[in-house]
């Protein structure tokens, strides 16, 4: 108890007081220039540190939204999304740094792709206005999907943090990318023009049929080029009739299910998909073996009758 | 002019130039220091006794900041006992928080979009920014503690009886302006830490009956925080709470002064304050005594704060704030936990028998339509404010003798007991042996947490990158991956697995017997690697179940130095 007694009435001396008070002063002085003078390196090392944690944000970001259509290891799907972890795309980089720690990326090869189609940036702020954006204008006709507004002031889920995140992670493939001939590359500007359709009038039916496909959502999973849909998780139907035609033909089709005899004409084998979609399943999609029960199997109670008979002849005479 | 510079060359010529300079100067100096002469404040600091009559009282009525302290102390109230500065801290630090908080206005705005990306800043790219930053956290949770010891102190010492019981009564109004200070300041980083925290907290404001939804969306300025809601902390915290701060400072100091410090309870009278009554031979002069003593302490305090800054402190930036995705085990601010342990009392009523509890919430949720949490949190809690504001003119006992008070001081006891307990039910893990308040998920993702934690670092981050190597490796008690890191890390796991079989968490489920885990390591760029754990196991319905979590872990960032 003494010793609690001496510290709670404990009095400084005067003498002590100054010079405590000094050592303090001289302590916190001595911590600033300290900091002061090493400040620098710590910062760039600090510096470097968020960049690296800004790569492992992105690549949860990636593996969230990217990689479905541009592969999982940024190699690219064939017709959904060329291969971000290409030589072509990403081109080749490295890390240098000085003797301050400050850390820079230096390009030893440039991306190929920023060439091809005149994008006077940088790779970082083009793959951030295009995951923003997504593209207005394409360059190609090749494939039929459109890059998405992954941007929330575009109207995607992404915040401008995550975009800038995922952009570091994709840059980041530059320091070791894929040889050009294991990724697929994106069409050439230009390329594809010719293969458009040329438009044929539709008949009255036909144009009854397009407004059930708009209407009854199929646009959302098949695209069809020029009417507005652009759904990437159904093959696309630009070229129905035609595709149905050689369908029919070929040596491996047939029904998979009882009281479903095989097509024998486009526009049966097109109604069947419509009623019943694992009839036939093509064996093998973009992203590898295709797979049955993802279309919905209630349209014979949801189509009407009429409505049926005019999507039927309006998918058909796409060719 | 012509006058002055006459005046100056007639002086010049009587005494001599040197002597006319330095008599120029310490005029200048006395003006300066508001009646103190060169060779007074050497005097002062000599520690030289003063000089009749007394020049060092001159300050205090000429200058301001003088004026506004006393010319003397009793000495009784210098020692450590009774009041261990800590009112004095109280003010250092909140003086020390405008200082260091103007330093991080510069760097910072208000906006979700620049918010975090400021920060990073501060941290990257601005000299002495994190230095400055994690001072000012610091200071902030050191003024929590100073400004709550010293309300104990206050309580314990009996120090809010007459004639002080406004003093005390701006006391607590300050207790709560340094409160909601430093939680106003917890949302502005804008990272998970912040946002889920506010969100919690400003969740309760909607509760509040009858007034609620208008109340959140005056604090929020939208049904959730966002822009608005942003703008408006940090309103409150640079501008509403600081000047509500300043001006119940000043009011609680005059109060302070005007009745004097409270001697120690023995030292007077039962229902007597001889505070201002202060023999001559007890005085204790403010010049040079106790201005030294209290630059010590200012001393001491910043040394302390600043080496704790430069080494072991560093105040934490979790990820960009998601209003999508919580992360798992939120929580307030440590100094709110018991609050958050309030809303975790289940019934209106504890300890009854559930059946009759559960009637009796079905009674005042159809009655007066309130739930338990909001009658914990919005109407208890509060009210303890309450009890706190009105303590001084509802305690009926004149002494303040310890001898005298042992009910009420029995009663602080109890009050500080409660308070701890419902802090310690406030956060995940719940109270120890009761386990009241623990709230977690399935074991498995437990384990999970344990490992990957949403927010924070742990052990799988901390590893170093260069100690994974890629493969798939069971969870054993003896793996044998190549790398000593990688296998203590798995060792790790599996001593968690096994713990968790054998131990139930305090809602009695274990992690079924026969689980197994895997741990993964995938090279995903040249130096990124995704590091899996995953989990195979039976759930409580019989279900095979299989927990996954993962991180991605960069050469470079640098986890397992912090």
């Amino acid at each position: 108890m003494s010793i609690i007694k001496k510290i709670i009435t404990f009095r400084p001396s005067f003498t002590l007081r100054i010079l405590t008070g000094l050592v303090s002063m001289l302590v916190l002085l001595s911590v600033c220039t300290f900091i002061g003078l090493s400040d620098r390196t710590r910062l760039n090392v600090r510096a470097a540190q968020f960049e690296s944690r800004a790569i492992e944000a992105g690549a949860k970001v990636y593996y969230d939204q990217c990689a479905r259509c541009h592969g999982a290891n940024g190699e690219g799907v064939e017709g959904l999304g060329p291969g971000l972890a290409s030589e072509f795309f990403v081109g080749r980089i490295e890390i240098v740094r000085d003797e301050m720690q400050q850390q820079s990326i230096r390009v030893v090869v440039p991306s190929e792709r920023l060439k091809q189609i005149g994008w006077t940036g940088s790779l970082r702020d083009y793959i951030i206005a295009v995951t923003e954006s997504g593209i207005p204008v394409k360059t190609s006709n090749v494939w039929d999907v459109n890059h998405p507004t992954f941007g929330e002031r575009y109207g995607g889920p992404l915040r401008g943090d995550q975009i800038r995140d995922v952009a570091s992670f994709i840059v980041n493939y530059g320091l070791n990318p894929l040889p050009n001939d294991q990724a697929i590359l994106p069409p050439a500007p230009g390329e594809g023009q010719a293969a458009r359709p040329t438009p044929v009038p539709l008949t009255p039916e036909q144009e009854a049929g397009k407004q059930v496909y708009l209407a009854q959502g199929c646009a959302a999973c098949h695209a069809i080029r020029g009417v507005g849909a652009q759904g990437a998780i159904g093959p696309n139907m630009n070229r129905m009739g035609a595709v149905a035609a050689e369908r029919i033909a070929s040596d491996d089709y047939k029904s998979k299910i009882q009281g479903q005899p095989p097509a024998t004409t486009p526009e049966e084998y097109i109604r069947q998909s419509i009623l019943y979609p694992n009839a036939y399943i093509v064996p093998q999609c973009p992203q590898g073996p295709c797979q049955a029960n993802l279309m919905p199997r209630n349209y014979a109670q949801v189509i009407p009758p009429q409505d049926l008979d005019n999507l039927v002849a309006y998918l058909a005479s796409l060719k | 002019m012509a006058f002055v510079g006459q005046k100056l060359i007639k002086q010049i010529q009587t005494t001599g130039l040197k002597a006319t300079v330095a008599q120029r100067l310490d005029d200048a100096f006395t003006r300066f220091t508001a009646g103190l002469s060169w060779n007074d404040v050497r005097g002062i600091l000599r520690g030289d006794p003063p000089p009749k009559p007394n020049p060092r009282v001159k300050p205090h009525t000429e200058g301001f900041w003088f004026h506004i302290r006393p010319t003397f102390y009793h000495e009784a109230v210098t020692t450590l006992y009774p009041t261990f500065r800590l009112g004095l801290l109280s003010a250092l630090f909140f003086t020390f928080e405008i200082i260091t908080g103007i330093f991080l206005m510069i760097f910072y705005t208000p906006s979700p979009t620049y918010a975090y990306g400021n920060m990073i800043d501060i941290l990257t790219n601005v000299p002495f920014g994190k230095f400055m930053r994690d001072l000012h956290r610091l200071g902030a949770e050191a003024m929590v503690i100073v400004v709550t010891l010293h309300m104990v102190r206050t309580f314990v010492t009996g120090s809010y009886k007459k004639p002080r019981q406004f003093t005390w009564f701006t006391g607590v109004v300050l207790l709560i302006v340094t409160l909601f200070l430093s939680f106003s300041g917890y949302l502005l980083p804008w990272d998970q830490l912040a946002f889920w925290a506010v969100t919690i907290g400003t969740s309760m404001a909607d509760a509040v009956p009858l007034i609620g939804p208008e109340l959140n969306l005056l604090l929020r300025g939208a049904p959730d925080i966002g822009a608005g809601g942003l703008l408006r902390f940090y309103l409150f915290h640079v501008v509403l709470f600081p000047l509500i701060g300043v001006i119940f400072v000043a009011v609680h100091y005059y109060k302070v002064v005007r009745f004097g410090i409270s001697l120690p309870p023995e030292m007077e009278p039962v229902g007597e304050d001889n505070a201002r009554k202060v023999p001559p031979e007890k005085r204790v002069p403010f010049l040079p005594d106790i201005l030294t003593n209290e630059l010590m302490y200012a001393g001491v305090a910043f040394a302390v704060l600043a080496v704790s800054a430069a080494t072991w402190y560093s105040a934490p930036l979790e990820h960009h704030a998601d209003p999508l995705v919580t992360p798992n085990h939120t929580v307030a601010p440590w100094y709110f936990y018991w609050l958050q342990g309030l809303l975790k009392i289940p019934h209106m009523i504890p300890f009854l028998p559930t059946s009759i509890a559960v009637e009796v919430d079905r009674f005042f949720a159809n009655v007066f339509g309130i739930t338990p949490k909001v009658f914990w949190g919005v109407i208890v809690g509060p009210l303890m404010f309450l009890l706190l504001f009105v303590l001084p003119y509802i305690d009926p006992n004149p002494s303040r003798r310890y001898g005298d008070r042992k009910i009420m001081l029995s009663l602080g006891a109890l009050f500080a007991a409660v308070i701890i307990y419902l802090s310690l039910a406030g956060i995940p893990t719940g109270v120890p042996i009761t386990g009241f308040g623990y709230v977690g998920g399935d074991p498995a993702s437990e384990v999970g947490q344990a490992f990957i934690p949403d927010e924070g670092v742990g052990p799988v981050r901390r590893l170093p990158y260069s100690q994974y190597v890629v493969g798939s490796f069971p969870i054993s008690a003896d793996p044998n991956t190549g790398s000593a890191g990688l296998d203590s890390l798995i060792r790790d796991i599996h001593n968690d697995m096994e713990a968790r079989k054998v131990r139930p968490d305090p809602l009695g489920r274990r992690l079924s017997a026969e689980a197994t885990g895997t741990l993964e390591v995938k090279q995903i760029q040249e130096n990124l690697r995704q590091v899996i754990i995953t989990i195979n196991y039976t759930d409580e319905a019989g279900n095979p179940t299989q927990f996954k979590k993962y991180t991605f872990l960069h050469a470079g960032s640098g986890y397992a130095v912090e």
